[in-house]
């Protein structure tokens, strides 16, 4: 075969791979748009009798039957569904019921509070994570290892809301060292960024751990062991190596689920993202708002999963030559 | 095979610890730093919460709340609701009540320079009537501001007073108007479209400095204010949703108080007043807890169960133990946040003998009665103990009970699948009208709609005639009947008139508040 046709072919079967995945992320986002339309959409109460009462107020029937109107909510769910539908493909997530506000310009605003907060946990919990986990396994016995898995442990089964309480109470109001929340100071992220971070490397830890330990148990270690290397670099480096793939597979659920629990978080610490708006919307039935955040968070998770998947094949060569 | 340690990794993870407690303890220090930056002058800068966000936005009718002393009305409210002069300085009425003409104080100019006149107010009132009906983060619009005024055929412009003129005879426009329905704002504020131009421009102490939705404003001391300049120069007004945090926030010093409705839970009220360094003002206001029998089906249809279910309750308990002395046990439908249009001895009794014999009379129901509450509610008021205290009350009176609580209390109600349901309102002027007319008349949305089954000319008969009678004291013997009559009946009972506590650390004093949660703001300053 000649050079050109082959570096053509050559290119076209690796590009197949991630064409098929870009249209099965594709084909999962076309279905979670519709669940997510379907799901708030059908929810019991009527949107616009609510948005009227806020305040406390009882609208009268005409005001409620004007809104509705001017809202669209009066037009059969199919040419909802599709209108809207075909408004996010141009990137209008619509306006807010609320205030009136265009959704999209909202959330671009808030996207990087919740980046920056995600981030800082994620770095807290691998951090956590590993640190203790290779400290336990190198030293089973010793107290500070054992003592520092039963906090984080112990503080990954309490909510986070609970853990932010107390941290709220202990070091902002007790110690006075930290802000109670907001977004006005620098360091205002640490507080919530541990309260997430707590809880991710809670999970994070214990998996990786028995990854760590299964690990220790298997044959090219016992032989790196039987070689004369050192139980600390066999642990560090050749188990922790072979538990990887596992771990960042577990890693980005945590990160979805760091996501996720940013909603309670960012309420709690009033910090400006995407988890306080979307709170926020959820207790008005702000509905353009909650869609276009379920979304978002649907479209974030399938990201999060692909790049997982990709890191794996970096980690492990067998994932890597399965070519899946 | 020797176990062997290599000091070198282990000291990269010690130092990795220490690094990571550098980190925390760096921003420790610098949160210090930082907290010690933010406090200020007191007699320049003063830092509050409230648990929303009190600038809605341009798209807002009101762009900020009434709180922040950015706009002013025509009409104001004291704090037993009654009608008193903002930028109005006086009212008369003329033709039965079809004509009112509000004369406007001479004295006032917009923050943006520009004079208050006549106009200028007309052309205010006509985009509210024009922008109709529009949500909003405070008071919604009605369509034709029917809960402001009915149906208006002219507003004009005279010598500086503002006349409107009405279909219908309208009995008290002051008091339907006052607040929000009668805001004024300079009209370079607004686009011919209704929105916001810009920053709302009011003639208030203070105007708007900065705003980050969902996070903070800033305002600053109006220079053009008519009246006496505010004591702190510069007010930060944080945005904390989370009830928690917002006293963690006040305890750790980072604000000098809370204000704005539901500042303060019932739960945390002890604590916070028994400490010295805050001061708690808990003033009466127009929220009424309201149980909302269903009387269109079996057992409530029947009166006997009604008054049952009612002596069953101890008040005087829920509203000391469980809502922490935040309320004053209900009687009268009208709350006393209403005055001496609360109709005088209708008490609740507790009475739990005459409920049970009440009950062998009419015969207990089969099923359990429903108890619903919303699940929106259960944040702000602690509605899941009071719903199981009810329950328990009921089933010692021979009711058997079950509560539910859940989002959709509309779809549920409409449905006719509860029996009782536990929810709190309030009025968003100062008219009594608006309840009787909104909740109980016969043909009332929230009668007809969530089945509450109450139908009473005569009820009718003396809600329409007070609406329209100008004669003060006629239309306060009318509502006082109208609530005699509602006492008998039992379509829908006040459980407990809520007040709002809010608080400020000891160092400020001037905290104020009236029934529809208003704080002056230019009233505040340091203590000593």
């Amino acid at each position: 075969m000649p050079a050109r046709p082959r570096r053509v072919a050559s290119a076209v079967s690796a590009l197949t791979p991630a064409l098929a995945r870009t249209a099965r992320g594709l084909a999962v986002l076309l279905v979670v748009s519709v669940f997510t339309f379907l799901l708030t959409v059908l929810a019991p109460g009527d949107p616009a009798e609510e948005i009227l009462r806020r305040g406390g107020t009882q609208p009268t029937p005409g005001s409620v039957a004007r809104l509705r109107a001017e809202l669209g909510l009066d037009a059969p769910l199919p040419v909802r569904y599709l209108r809207w539908l075909g408004d996010v493909l141009r990137g209008d997530l619509g306006d807010s019921y609320a205030d009136r506000a265009p959704v999209a310009a909202e959330i671009v605003s808030r996207v990087p509070a919740t980046l920056w907060l995600a981030a800082l946990a994620s770095v807290i919990a691998v951090t956590l994570a590993v640190v203790v986990a290779v400290r336990t396994v190198l030293r089973p016995h010793a107290l500070d290892g054992r003592i520092a898995l039963t906090l984080i442990v112990a503080a990954g089964a309490v909510p986070p809301y609970i853990v932010g309480v107390l941290l709220i109470s202990v070091v902002a109001v007790g110690l006075g060292t930290l802000p109670t929340g907001g977004a006005g100071s620098p360091v205002a992220v640490v507080l919530p960024a541990f309260t997430l971070g707590l809880a991710g490397a809670a999970t994070l830890l214990r998996l990786l751990r028995a990854d760590l330990v299964s690990a220790t148990r298997q044959p090219f270690v016992v032989l790196a062991r039987a070689k004369g290397v050192s139980t600390a670099r066999v642990v560090a480096v050749h188990a922790l190596r072979a538990a990887a793939p596992a771990a960042i597979a577990t890693a980005s659920v945590v990160a979805a689920e760091l996501l996720a629990g940013a909603v309670v978080v960012e309420t709690l610490f009033s910090w400006p993202g995407l988890g306080q708006y979307a709170v926020s919307a959820i207790r008005q039935r702000d509905l353009p708002v909650v869609q276009a955040y379920v979304l978002l968070t649907a479209a974030g998770t399938a990201l999060l999963l692909t790049l997982a998947d990709v890191c794996a094949a970096w980690a492990d060569p067998r994932i890597r030559g399965s070519g899946t | 095979m020797v176990m062997r340690h290599t000091y070198g990794r282990r000291e990269v993870l010690t130092r990795l610890a220490a690094a990571t407690a550098l980190t925390v303890l760096t921003a420790s220090v610098a949160a210090c730093a930082d907290g010690a930056g933010t406090g200020g002058s007191p007699t320049a800068r003063l830092t509050l919460a409230a648990p929303r966000d009190l600038a809605a936005g341009p798209r807002d009718p009101y762009f900020v709340h009434q709180s922040l002393g950015v706009w002013e009305p025509l009409v104001a409210l004291d704090e037993r609701l009654r009608p008193v002069p903002a930028l109005a300085t006086g009212w008369t009425s003329a033709e039965q009540g079809r004509k009112w003409t509000f004369r406007l104080r001479e004295d006032v100019v917009f923050s943006d320079g520009s004079p208050l006149t006549a106009q200028a107010a007309v052309t205010s009132i006509q985009r509210l009537r024009a922008i109709a009906p529009r949500q909003s983060a405070y008071f919604s619009l009605d369509e034709g501001m029917e809960a402001a005024y009915g149906e208006l055929t002219r507003l004009d412009a005279e010598e500086n007073a503002v006349v409107f003129t009405l279909a219908e005879p309208v009995a008290d426009l002051p008091a339907k108007l006052a607040g929000f329905f009668s805001m004024i704002q300079a009209p370079s504020a607004f686009t011919t479209g209704g929105d916001f131009a810009g920053d709302p421009v009011g003639t208030g102490p203070y105007t708007l400095a900065s705003w980050t939705k969902g996070q903070r404003l800033e305002l600053r001391a109006n220079p053009r204010y008519r009246g006496p300049r505010p004591a702190y120069a510069t007010v930060e007004v944080r945005t904390i949703p989370d009830a928690n945090a917002r006293v963690a926030a006040l305890r750790a010093g980072e604000v000098d108080g809370l204000f704005d409705k539901g500042a303060l839970l019932p739960g945390q009220v002890t604590a916070v007043a028994a400490d010295p360094r805050y001061r708690v003002v808990q003033t009466p206001s127009a929220l009424t807890h309201y149980l909302t029998f269903n009387s269109s089906r079996p057992p409530f249809s029947d009166p006997r169960l009604r008054e049952a279910a009612d002596l069953a309750i101890d008040r005087a308990g829920i509203a000391r133990t469980l809502l922490a002395g935040t309320a004053a046990p209900g009687g009268a439908f009208l709350s006393p946040a209403f005055g001496d249009l609360a109709a005088p001895g209708i008490t609740a009794r507790h009475d739990p003998a005459r409920a049970r014999e009440l009950v062998a009379a009419a015969g207990a129901p089969a099923e359990p009665v429903t108890i619903l509450i919303s699940s929106a509610e259960t944040g702000q008021f602690p509605y899941t103990d009071i719903a199981e205290v009810l329950r328990a009350a009921f089933e010692d009176a021979g009711l058997p009970a079950r509560v539910e609580v859940t989002e959709a209390t509309k779809t549920a109600m409409e449905a006719g699948r509860y029996d009782v349901f536990l929810s709190a309102y309030s009025v968003p002027n100062g008219d009594p009208d608006y309840l009787f007319r909104r909740f109980l008349r016969s043909d009332a949305a929230w009668n007809v709609e969530r089945r509450l089954g109450y139908r009473d000319t005569t009820f009718d008969g003396l809600i329409d005639r007070a609406a329209a009678t100008g004669d003060a004291a006629r239309r306060r013997e009318l509502y006082h009947e109208a609530q005699r009559l509602l006492a008998a009946d039992r379509p829908m009972t006040p459980l407990a008139y809520q007040a709002n506590p809010v608080v400020t650390r000891a160092g400020v004093r001037g905290l104020t508040q009236t029934a529809s949660y208003l704080v002056d703001l230019g009233r505040l300053e340091p203590a000593g």
